[in-house]
């Protein structure tokens, strides 16, 4: 059974920023691309990177892993590049009451 | 039982024998040999951002090449030197090598307008001669850009595309900037970003759909000067139902300091396509070889990877195949030789990540006079790769006491509907099998290398016809402990 759990006010994720949230054992990344929240696995499918500490790109909506540069559709969880091949989990994100929350399970 | 003094009656084979001597004689005048230094431009040793600002300004780049040399920059700087493979590793001095050399203006298409010192290695090499009879174009790599290259007009008809790196960005941006670094990225390990941040020359080649390039395309790479660092870049796009077969072979001046060769290597084959990268490596034994080789299949594709390492003192190498679509298929054979103060950490990856996907790994080390041959390779096969078939063998093949072999294969299957083999053998040259050998009439180092080219004959008939004729010699020459 999803479960919701709020992010923070939509005020404090601005276009080209990032939040870190943690639900039980996950840590999810909350993008900001040009308006539009998206949220992913912070772990990388390729080496458990930590996704939300790479160079966010909000034009293209795409971040790159820091650990060995595997560029993610934050859109898609997809990788655009090797060496990460298994796509990342993506969350839904519901905007309600100026606040950004998460669908997780 | 004692053996008899074997008779050797005057054959083809002892001529041969004397031909080969022969080679070893002329070693270092053939492979050997430096040119005195004559260069346009030469950077001091070093590595800065003002040095691959000045690179990237020499060869007029775009602004996104720029700024991906300097972040790469960054990415190797901020890296630790990798503390696994070969201890050798730690001998690298970064601050100790010249990032970047310019022996001339421009990429030459005819062979009357190179340099006369850069014409007289070619000409040592026998370039012009392979082209006449063999190519289909060539592309030789002297120092850190093409100065030689010439694409014959078939080729050209079929709109093939066959030429440096440098050319490649600059005519055709958008294909290079699609597929560049996709593979290989740049903080993908700290080599690869050193790459990354002062890469000069190497091929591109892209073959249109339904393509087939009926001769192997090739390229020479040569080191020249002492401290030299070398960073080609080679990216090679085959559309779908197209097949090109690229061959680069290698060999380098024997100097007393160590050089380094960290190349980057990125191939992807698009559904149907076949890609085969034939590798001849024959650096001196000073010359530190670090390179990133890695290919995506995407559906019913091929990827072969043949690699020979015979020169270097360190190679650490290990092409991968990720096979990204649906029965795509991918091949690695490998062959190390490991001489006298060498260590050859070579091996190959295969990732199935679709279902139905095929590959084998075939290795071969030698090990001889206190050489270190290892095997280092991973097979993984992703969840939902079901029906995916994989055989992996290494064999190792030790030529007296002092030498040494190492295997570390990595399988890793997230899929319960696989086929997956993995063969690992050491083998001592066998005293009955020199005896058998020396009964009928062949003398002691004949037999070793009539065993050892057994043993290697597998791969060496996956060659052109001439490598295969110059892997056997160096094969011999090694055998010889007279390479380097």
């Amino acid at each position: 059974m999803p479960e919701v759990i709020e992010v923070c006010p939509v005020a404090e994720l601005q276009p080209g920023q990032v939040r870190l949230v943690e639900w039980e054992d996950l840590e999810i990344g909350v993008f900001n691309c040009g308006g539009t929240v998206y949220a992913i696995e912070d772990r990388c499918s390729h080496d458990n990177g930590p996704l939300a500490e790479g160079e966010f790109d909000q034009d293209n909506c795409t971040v790159e892993c820091p650990r060995h540069g595997s560029l993610f559709d934050i859109r898609t969880g997809n990788p655009k590049t090797l060496p990460a091949y298994v796509p990342v989990d993506t969350f839904p994100v519901i905007i309600e009451d100026e606040t950004i929350k998460l669908e997780v399970e | 039982m004692a053996v008899t003094e074997p008779k050797i009656p005057q054959t083809t084979q002892l001529t041969e024998n004397e031909q080969l001597r022969g080679i070893n004689a002329d070693y270092t005048e053939r492979y050997g040999f430096h040119d005195a230094e004559n260069y346009l431009y030469k950077a001091p040793k070093g590595l800065s951002r003002e040095l691959v600002e000045k690179i990237s300004e020499f060869k007029s780049e775009p602004q996104w090449m720029r700024e991906f040399r300097l972040k790469a920059l960054d990415h190797f700087l901020s890296r630790p030197q990798p503390t696994w493979g070969s201890p050798m590793l730690q001998e690298v001095d970064y601050d100790d090598i010249h990032y970047f050399v310019r022996a001339s203006e421009r990429a030459e298409r005819s062979w009357d307008d190179v340099p006369d010192d850069v014409k007289k290695t070619f000409d040592r090499l026998g370039i012009p001669e392979a082209e006449r009879k063999f190519l289909s174009g060539v592309g030789a790599q002297y120092e850190s850009e093409v100065v030689y290259h010439q694409v014959r007009k078939d080729l050209e008809d079929q709109g093939v595309i066959f030429m440096d790196m440098d050319s490649g960005l600059r005519e055709h941006e958008d294909l290079v900037k699609k597929y560049f670094a996709t593979v290989i990225p740049p903080n993908d390990n700290k080599l690869a970003a050193l790459n990354s941040a002062v890469w000069s020359g190497g091929s591109f080649v892209y073959v249109p759909e339904g393509v087939h390039v009926e001769m192997p395309l090739q390229a020479y790479f040569r080191i020249n000067t002492e401290n030299m660092g070398q960073f080609e870049r080679t990216l090679i796009i085959a559309e779908p139902g197209s097949y090109v077969h690229y061959v680069e072979g290698c060999t380098a001046p024997t100097y007393s300091s160590s050089s380094l060769h960290s190349a980057v290597v990125e191939l992807i084959a698009l559904p149907g396509a076949r890609i085969r990268y034939t590798t001849v490596q024959n650096w001196s034994t000073n010359v530190f070889n670090l390179v990133t080789k890695r290919a995506i299949a995407q559906e019913d594709a091929t990827v072969e990877w043949v690699d020979c390492n015979l020169g270097s003192r360190l190679t650490m190498k290990y092409p991968s195949v990720y096979l990204m679509g649906e029965r795509a298929h991918g091949e690695i054979l490998s062959i190390a030789f490991a001489g006298k103060g060498q260590h050859q950490d070579a091996g190959g990856k295969i990732i199935h990540a679709a279902p139905n996907t095929t590959s084998n790994i075939f290795a071969k080390s030698i090990s001889k006079d206190g050489g270190r041959g290892s095997y280092r390779g991973l097979l993984e096969i992703a969840k939902g790769a079901h029906g995916a078939r994989s055989k992996v063998v290494c064999d190792a093949l030790l030529l007296d006491e002092e030498s040494r072999s190492d295997t570390y294969p990595t399988i890793r299957i997230s899929e319960d509907d696989v086929n997956v083999g993995h063969e690992a053998t050491v083998s001592k040259v066998g005293d009955d099998q020199l005896f058998y050998l020396m009964s009928h009439g062949i003398p002691e180092d004949e037999a070793s290398k009539l065993i050892v080219n057994g043993f290697i004959e597998p791969i060496t008939k996956e060659l052109p016809m001439e490598y295969a004729v110059e892997m056997n010699r160096l094969i011999e020459l090694q055998m010889e402990g007279s390479i380097g």
